[in-house]
């Protein structure tokens, strides 16, 4: 369209550019004409035929300066038939109407009384021709005078410039015309010389210098142009255009306006040839795509902000069309399937995640009825382990296009939780239970353990009341022992001793899972507890056996500020030889050549953080998941009852609200931290 | 050797066994399967330095036990052996002396803690 009016706006340009050429050229064939028509005089019969034969038309008028000849040609050219003209004045046959006009007859009617020659007087006449409409005549004319110097009247040339003024008005109207519209163009619409100097700019251009179309054009753009390398640059672009001949898109440029408003225009510049001068200029149009540029870069920024939105959500979230095919995944989604939104773009859905494929019949109820449907606790495998998903797929309804989200949560560790309350709630009523039977079961272990320990105790030959009594009745304590030994009765003896020891350990983990009151708990000093524990670990029978309890390397890190905590003191003393058994025999199992436990303590505004930090083989991510799990174990069968750990968990969490935490890695040993809530004045 | 022992228990294996063991240790011990048996041997003039008791017993609970022989004989120190796990000691009972370290868990894998409190205690010079 812009380019179109352009084209016009050119045309009539050189078609202006033409006429005033024509003229030019009629100016100069009537100078001629005129040389010829002195030398007519000579010749009365060469003149007439001359007349006849011209372009123009010769006229003649008296001394009264009423017309008295016109040439043949007059009629031709005019339309006029001679009649309506002879015998009458100039004025007498003009249309004069304006006060320019009338101005304009008098100063030739003052030339005429003058008797003073004149060039080139245009004006309108309307009488009778038949084109019906007014002429526009010119001529020229000068006196004649007789053979005694008398004026004798007026002889001169005339010619009709009627087509030509109309085509002129038409001209400017149409040059008008197109003005308004190049000025009603919001766009930058200018021509530039090679030296950048504003052949054509419209109102637009001009406005965005602040100046108007005149000022603008015939000036350089160096000198309207505020920022000098903007200007270098764009008028090395015009240099480009003019010098390749070939247009040139800028798809984004700045420009700083006159109020210093920075605007991005897209400009297209091509060359252009301008009849009348020898070199070639650049023709433009600039588009300002400012506030475009500015909402699309909102879009963008739109976008990058949802995304970041749906990215944050730790839910799996899948856009996917009513065909299932993906249209946004979130980045916890291109974990789950290790590929990227842009590749995962417009592929099926099952393909990427074939544990959702069976939701696809979802997808297309959800849209269908346009309600959410969920899956909840669906059963996926992941890696060989079992995972929970609660799944729910939201029909979507945009303008025009339905589509969905399947929205994926792992409830695995919620799951696991649940299913850790419920087995605690077992626990507790395990313990309600046992401590109900305590009592029972506990005296008849105790007939067990002691009756075993007093056997064991008195078949000793060491002992001197044994042998007392072994004399008496004739017995060698020595050999009854050696037949006990044979015949494997002292084994068999510790046996029942062992399994004793085990079943009062399992009733007492039993009984540990109840609440108790807290009356149990005492101020006590973290740094003489942990140094009881490492007393009780020294003696302890398993550790001094099996794990070399000696040979272990302790550490100690004490915070002096850590000073009296509120606790159950033997049960936390359990919980931390507890600790320090596992590190034992996690070492122990590994070979850990230097074998190092560290104990080490803190004070943290509101607890008090002891942890055990060892550095044998570490625990493995799915051990750790499950570690306080009751009957949860990594050792062999019958080596643990799976116990110990969920029985601290329970004593540090519920019966001492604190807290337990392990942090691992498989070859990095592993740290539990016990944080145990500071009452007032725990701090020495 | 001075004083004895008194262990009051109706479980009659923990009785026995308990006996044998302090005996062993060279102790006197005199074991009684309720309260109103041991108290009639008290009263029959028998001195007593250490008195071993269950809590749950046929004829009283064991604060009451303790409380009652403690009138009786004031120089008596008291070792509780009992199968609840939940027991805590009343404030009357701390004031005469006792706390969480007098108190023994039934089942007893080892009695040589306790035979050693029991020993120490039997020694010790009469109290201020």
């Amino acid at each position: 369209m812009v380019l179109t009016v352009i084209a016009s706006l050119l045309w009539s340009w050189m078609l202006r550019q033409r006429i005033t050429h024509r003229n030019q050229e009629m100016q100069r064939e009537l100078s001629e004409r005129q040389q010829v028509e002195s030398a007519l005089r000579e010749s009365e019969a060469r003149f007439r035929d001359v007349t006849e034969a011209a372009s123009d038309w010769i006229w003649e008028m008296n001394k009264n300066l009423q017309f008295t000849y016109l040439s043949e040609r007059f009629y031709a050219l005019t339309g006029i038939a001679p009649q309506y003209v002879l015998g009458r004045t100039r004025w007498e046959i003009a249309t004069i109407e304006s006060a320019a006009d009338r101005q304009k007859w008098r100063q030739h009617r003052d030339t005429l009384a003058k008797h003073l020659p004149f060039r080139d007087f245009v004006y309108r006449t309307g009488i009778g021709n038949r084109h019906n409409a007014d002429r526009y005549l010119k001529i020229s004319g000068k006196p004649i005078h007789d053979d005694q110097g008398e004026f004798f009247g007026y002889r001169g040339t005339g010619t009709d410039i009627t087509e030509q003024i109309k085509a002129e008005a038409a001209l400017r109207e149409s040059e008008v015309r197109l003005r308004q519209i190049i000025d009603l163009v919001p766009h930058m619409i200018f021509a530039k010389d090679r030296h950048g100097r504003f052949l054509l700019a419209n109102q637009a251009t001009a406005a965005a210098y602040g100046l108007t179309v005149q000022e603008l054009v015939n000036h350089s753009q160096r000198t309207v142009h505020g920022i000098d390398a903007e200007a270098e640059r764009m008028l090395a672009d015009d240099r480009e255009v003019i010098e390749s001949g070939a247009s040139k898109q800028i798809a984004e440029e700045c420009f700083t306006d006159h109020t210093g408003h920075v605007r991005t225009l897209q400009t297209i510049k091509i060359p252009f040839n301008e009849p009348g001068l020898s070199e070639t200029a650049v023709l433009g149009v600039s588009i300002d795509i400012t506030e475009q540029k500015q909402a699309k870069e909102e879009v963008a920024r739109m976008r990058l902000y949802l995304k970041n939105i749906i990215d944050s959500m730790p839910s799996v979230l899948i856009g996917v069309d009513p065909w299932g095919y993906i249209t946004v995944i979130n980045q916890p989604a291109e974990q789950a399937c290790g590929i990227s939104w842009e590749t995962a773009q417009g592929r099926f859905f099952g393909e990427l995640f074939p544990q959702l494929e069976g939701q696809f019949e979802q997808i297309r109820q959800a849209i269908h009825l346009g309600h959410p449907i969920k899956t909840p606790r669906m059963t996926l495998e992941d890696q060989g382990e079992m995972h929970y998903a609660d799944v729910m797929v939201y029909p979507l309804i945009a303008d025009s296009a339905s589509g969905a989200v399947i929205r994926v949560d792992d409830v695995t560790a919620r799951v696991r939780i649940e299913s850790m309350m419920v087995q605690t709630e077992k626990m507790l009523s395990v313990g309600g239970l046992a401590a109900g039977m305590a009592h029972e079961i506990n005296n008849p272990l105790g007939a067990i353990l002691q009756g075993s320990q007093n056997i064991l105790r008195r078949i000793d030959p060491a002992m001197p009341q044994n042998r007392a009594t072994a004399e008496a009745i004739g017995i060698d304590l020595s050999r009854l022992n050696r037949y006990l030994e044979q015949r494997r009765v002292l084994h068999f003896l510790e046996g029942i001793r062992e399994a004793g020891a085990r079943a009062a350990k399992i009733v007492a983990d039993m009984l540990s899972f109840s609440r108790r009151s807290e009356s149990r708990f005492v101020p006590v000093n973290v740094e003489d507890l942990l140094e009881t524990v490492l007393r009780l670990a020294a003696s302890d029978y398993d550790l001094k056996k099996k794990y070399d309890f000696k040979h272990i390397n302790i550490e100690r890190d004490f915070d002096p500020r850590l000073g009296v905590v509120h606790c159950d003191k033997t049960e936390i003393e359990q919980v931390i030889l507890n600790l320090l058994k596992n590190a034992a025999q996690a070492m122990a199992a590994d070979n850990i050549s230097s074998p190092t436990i560290l104990l080490r303590t803190r004070y943290e505004s509101r607890w008090a953080l002891i942890e055990v930090v060892d550095n044998g083989p570490g625990i493995d991510e799915k051990t750790l998941k499950r570690i306080f799990e009751p009957f949860f174990t990594t050792k062999e069968v019958g080596a643990g009852t799976g116990l110990g750990l969920s029985v601290s968990y329970f004593i540090v969490t519920e019966q001492h609200r604190g807290r337990l935490s392990v942090t691992s890695q498989p070859g990095k040993g592993a740290c539990f931290s016990i944080r145990l809530p500071l009452g007032r004045g725990a701090l020495s | 050797m001075t004083g004895w022992v008194l262990i009051i228990d109706d479980e009659e294996m923990i009785r026995e066994n308990l006996k044998a063991y302090l005996e062993d240790e060279g102790l006197r011990v005199a074991a009684f399967e309720a309260v109103t048996p041991a108290l009639r041997w008290l009263l029959d003039g028998s001195h007593c330095r250490v008195c071993i008791t269950d809590l749950r017993l046929p004829d009283m609970d064991g604060n009451t036990a303790i409380r009652t022989l403690h009138r009786l004989c004031p120089d008596m120190d008291f070792l509780i052996h009992t199968g609840s796990s939940n027991y805590s000691l009343p404030e009357d009972l701390r004031t005469m002396g006792l706390d969480n370290a007098c108190v023994y868990q039934k089942p007893l894998s080892d009695m040589a803690p306790l035979a050693a409190a029991v020993r120490e205690l039997v020694l010790r010079e009469n109290r201020p």
